[in-house]
C-alpha cells in the first residue's frame, strides 16, 4: 500500500493545489516504513493526478484541496483525506491507528471535510494499515 | 497554543468598539502577532474563508487563510521583514467548503501608540465575481464554473475529468440554453489539448454550401474570387478541439463528408487534391434526439455511432429546480458587478414565481429574466413586479390559482422531485442536500401522501 502526503518541510503542506513536495510512504510489514520524497513536476491538475497515478498511490493525505482537484484525484480511484494538518510523523502514526479524525489534525473550520466529505462515500475503500 | 492578545491592546479603543468597526468593513480583516497567530478576525473574513472567528483566533494564519502563497511567499512575512506594505496582490485561497477563491490581499505592520511592533494586519477581498467576468470574456471555463447541486449534474462532474482525459469524440445532448458549449469548453480546458485552440462552429448558422469550405478551408482557385488558400476550422483547431454545435441540422451530403473525416482522420480542402491528416478532438452537440432522427432517416446512423462514443445528456433547468436559487444568486452577483448596482437578492414572492416557471429557454432564459429585473429594480430587492408578464401567465396556467403561496410551490416541487426519484425518500433527501428526517418532517408538514 502506498500512502502519499503533500508536505512542506516536515509538516503537511497547507494547500495541496500549490504544494510542490510529496512524501510517499510505503510499507510491506508493520514496522518497515519506507519514505520516498518526490517533487511535483507540474502545477497542472491533470499532470499532478497523472504523477500520483504513475507512482501507484492508493491514499493521499493533504491539507486544503480544491473540489476540482479532489474530484480529479478520486476519479482515479485514489482515496483522499483532505484538510489535514500536522507533522508528518504524527499524521502517519494517526493514520496507522485510525485516529486521523481527531480535531487536532483538521484545519480550522474544516472538520466536516477532515472526516466528513473526505471520508463520506469512501466506506470500504479506506485502506487499513497492514 | 499561545494566549490570544485581545484586539484592544492595539490601540486605545475598547475591544467591542474595534469589533464593531472591523465587522462593518466589507473586506476581510485579520491581525496576527509576531508568531503568526491570529489575534482578531472580522465578520467578512469569516464569510470569505468559511472559518468562524472562534475557530480562527489563536491559530496560525496560514491554517486559516489557506492561500497558495502561505508557505513560500507569505505577504505578512515579507511585510514584517521589510516593513513595506503590500497592496492588492492577487492570490488564491481554498475556503472551508473546498472552493478555490481568488482574493486580493493587502498587508501592513501593526504598531502600538509607542511605535512598538505588535504584529501585522492583512485585509483581503473576494474577487471571484471579477474573475468570473474575466472568464466570461476569455471563455476559459472549467467544470468548477458550472453551478449545480443536482444529482445528475454532480454525477456528470465526477465523470468529466475522465471524459476530458480520454481523447474520444463526445456528443452533448441538451435543450437550448442548458450549457452545452460550457461543458464542451470545460472538457477542452481539462484535457491535454488545452494549450491548443478550442474552435466552435454552429452548423445551423452556416448555409450548407458554405459549411464545407468553412470546416475544411479551400485552395486558391477553387472557385471565383478564391485568390489564396484559406484554412478551415479543422486546420484552426489542429491539436485542439472542434466543437460542432447543432450537429442535427447538418444536411445528409455534409453528414457523409463529416463521417469520412471522422473515420479516416483526414479531410480535403475545397479545390485541393491531397488529403490532410488532422489531430482534432470532436465534440458535437445537439438539442435534437438524434436516435429519433435516425429512425426518421434524417440523420445517418453510421455518423451517429461515430460521434456518439460518449454521450453527455444535460438535464433541462425544469428538471433541476434546486439549482434555481443558486443560479439566481450567481446572476444577481454578476449583474451587481456589471451594472454597479447593489441588489440584495429576490423576495419570497418573486422566488415562488421563478420556482414554478418551466424555463423553455433554460439557464439562458433565467439569466435574461434576472437581467431584465435589474433594469426595473433600481435598488433593494427584486420583487414580483420586476418579473416579466409571461411568467405569471404560465404560473396561472400551471397552478390555476393566482398568488400561489410558497407552501404550494414547495408542495409541488417536493411532489415532483419525489416522483422523479420513484418515491425513494433517502435518494430524494440526498438530491435535495437535506437529511432524510428533515425530508420526512417536510412531507408531514406539507401533508404529502406517499404511495
Amino acid at each position: 500500500m502506498r500512502l502519499a502526503l503533500s508536505v512542506f518541510k516536515n509538516c503537511i503542506s497547507t494547500v495541496f493545489d500549490s504544494a510542490d513536495q510529496l512524501l510517499i510512504v510505503e510499507t510491506d510489514e508493520v514496522t518497515n516504513l519506507k519514505k520516498i520524497p518526490l517533487k511535483f513536476v507540474s502545477a497542472d491538475p491533470l499532470e499532478r493526478v497523472a504523477q500520483l497515478k504513475d507512482n501507484d498511490i492508493d491514499v493521499l493525505i493533504c491539507g486544503a484541496i480544491s473540489r476540482q482537484m479532489q474530484a480529479l484525484i478520486t476519479s482515479q480511484g485514489i482515496v483522499v483525506h483532505p484538510f489535514i494538518r500536522g507533522e508528518v510523523d504524527s499524521i502517519v502514526s494517526a493514520y496507522k491507528n485510525n485516529q486521523l479524525e481527531q480535531a487536532i489534525f483538521s484545519l480550522p473550520g474544516c472538520r466536516r471535510h477532515g472526516m466528513g466529505a473526505g471520508f463520506r462515500g469512501q466506506r470500504g475503500k479506506r485502506y487499513r494499515w497492514r | 497554543m499561545k494566549s490570544i492578545r485581545p484586539i484592544n491592546s492595539f490601540s486605545g479603543n475598547s475591544g467591542s468598539d474595534q469589533n464593531i468597526i472591523l465587522d462593518s468593513i466589507a473586506d476581510g480583516v485579520f491581525t496576527v502577532d509576531k508568531d503568526w497567530r491570529i489575534t482578531s478576525f472580522n465578520r467578512a473574513a469569516e464569510k470569505i474563508t468559511g472559518v468562524s472567528r472562534n475557530e480562527a483566533l489563536g491559530q496560525l494564519c496560514k491554517d486559516v487563510l489557506k492561500a497558495d502563497i502561505c508557505e513560500r511567499n507569505c505577504c505578512l512575512r515579507s511585510t514584517m521583514k521589510t516593513g513595506e506594505q503590500i497592496i492588492n496582490k492577487k492570490v488564491y485561497i481554498i475556503n472551508a467548503e473546498g472552493r478555490k477563491l481568488p482574493i486580493s490581499i493587502s498587508t501592513a505592520l501593526l504598531r502600538n501608540k509607542n511605535g512598538k511592533l505588535l504584529g501585522a494586519v492583512e485585509t483581503f477581498r473576494d474577487i471571484s465575481i471579477e474573475e468570473d467576468l474575466r472568464k466570461v470574456i476569455s471563455q476559459k471555463y472549467n467544470f468548477a464554473d458550472i453551478i449545480s447541486k443536482n444529482h445528475k449534474m454532480l454525477q456528470l462532474f465526477d465523470m468529466i475529468p475522465d471524459i476530458a482525459a480520454g481523447g474520444s469524440t463526445v456528443l452533448i445532448e441538451g435543450e437550448s440554453g442548458t450549457g452545452k458549449e460550457l461543458i464542451a469548453r470545460a472538457l477542452h480546458n481539462l484535457s491535454s489539448r488545452k494549450k491548443f485552440p478550442f474552435v466552435a462552429v454552429n452548423c445551423s448558422a452556416i448555409p450548407d454550401t458554405l459549411l464545407e469550405s468553412e470546416l475544411f478551408g479551400y485552395k486558391a482557385g477553387a472557385f471565383t474570387d478564391a485568390k489564396k488558400d484559406k484554412p478551415g476550422r479543422f486546420k484552426m483547431a489542429e491539436n485542439g478541439t472542434l466543437f460542432l454545435d447543432e450537429i442535427g441540422e447538418v444536411t445528409p451530403s455534409m453528414q457523409v463528408k463529416l463521417l469520412r473525416v471522422l473515420q479516416e482522420k483526414t479531410y480535403e480542402p475545397l479545390g485541393g487534391t491531397q488529403s490532410i491528416q488532422h489531430n482534432v478532438r470532436i465534440i458535437a452537440a445537439t438539442n435534437k434526439n438524434l436516435e429519433e432522427m435516425v429512425k426518421q432517416e434524417r440523420f445517418r446512423e453510421d455518423l451517429l455511432y461515430r460521434i456518439n462514443v460518449f454521450k453527455i445528456i444535460l438535464p433541462p433547468l425544469r428538471e433541476r429546480m434546486e439549482d434555481i436559487p443558486l443560479l439566481i444568486d450567481h446572476y444577481v452577483n454578476r449583474f451587481n458587478t456589471l451594472q454597479k448596482k447593489n441588489i440584495e437578492g429576490i423576495d419570497e414572492g418573486a422566488m415562488s414565481v421563478l420556482m414554478s416557471y418551466q424555463y423553455p429557454g433554460n439557464v439562458r432564459e433565467l439569466a435574461n429574466i434576472i437581467e431584465r429585473a435589474f433594469i426595473l429594480c433600481k435598488t433593494g430587492i427584486i420583487e414580483k413586479k420586476h418579473l416579466p408578464e409571461n411568467l405569471f401567465a404560465s404560473q396561472t396556467k400551471e397552478s390555476n390559482a393566482e398568488g400561489e403561496s410558497l407552501r404550494d410551490v414547495e408542495y409541488k416541487y417536493l411532489l415532483n422531485i419525489l416522483k422523479q426519484n420513484n418515491w425513494n425518500c433517502p435518494r430524494t433527501a440526498r438530491e435535495l442536500g437535506i437529511h432524510k428526517s428533515t425530508l420526512y418532517r417536510k412531507i408531514k408538514s406539507l401533508g404529502l401522501q406517499l404511495p
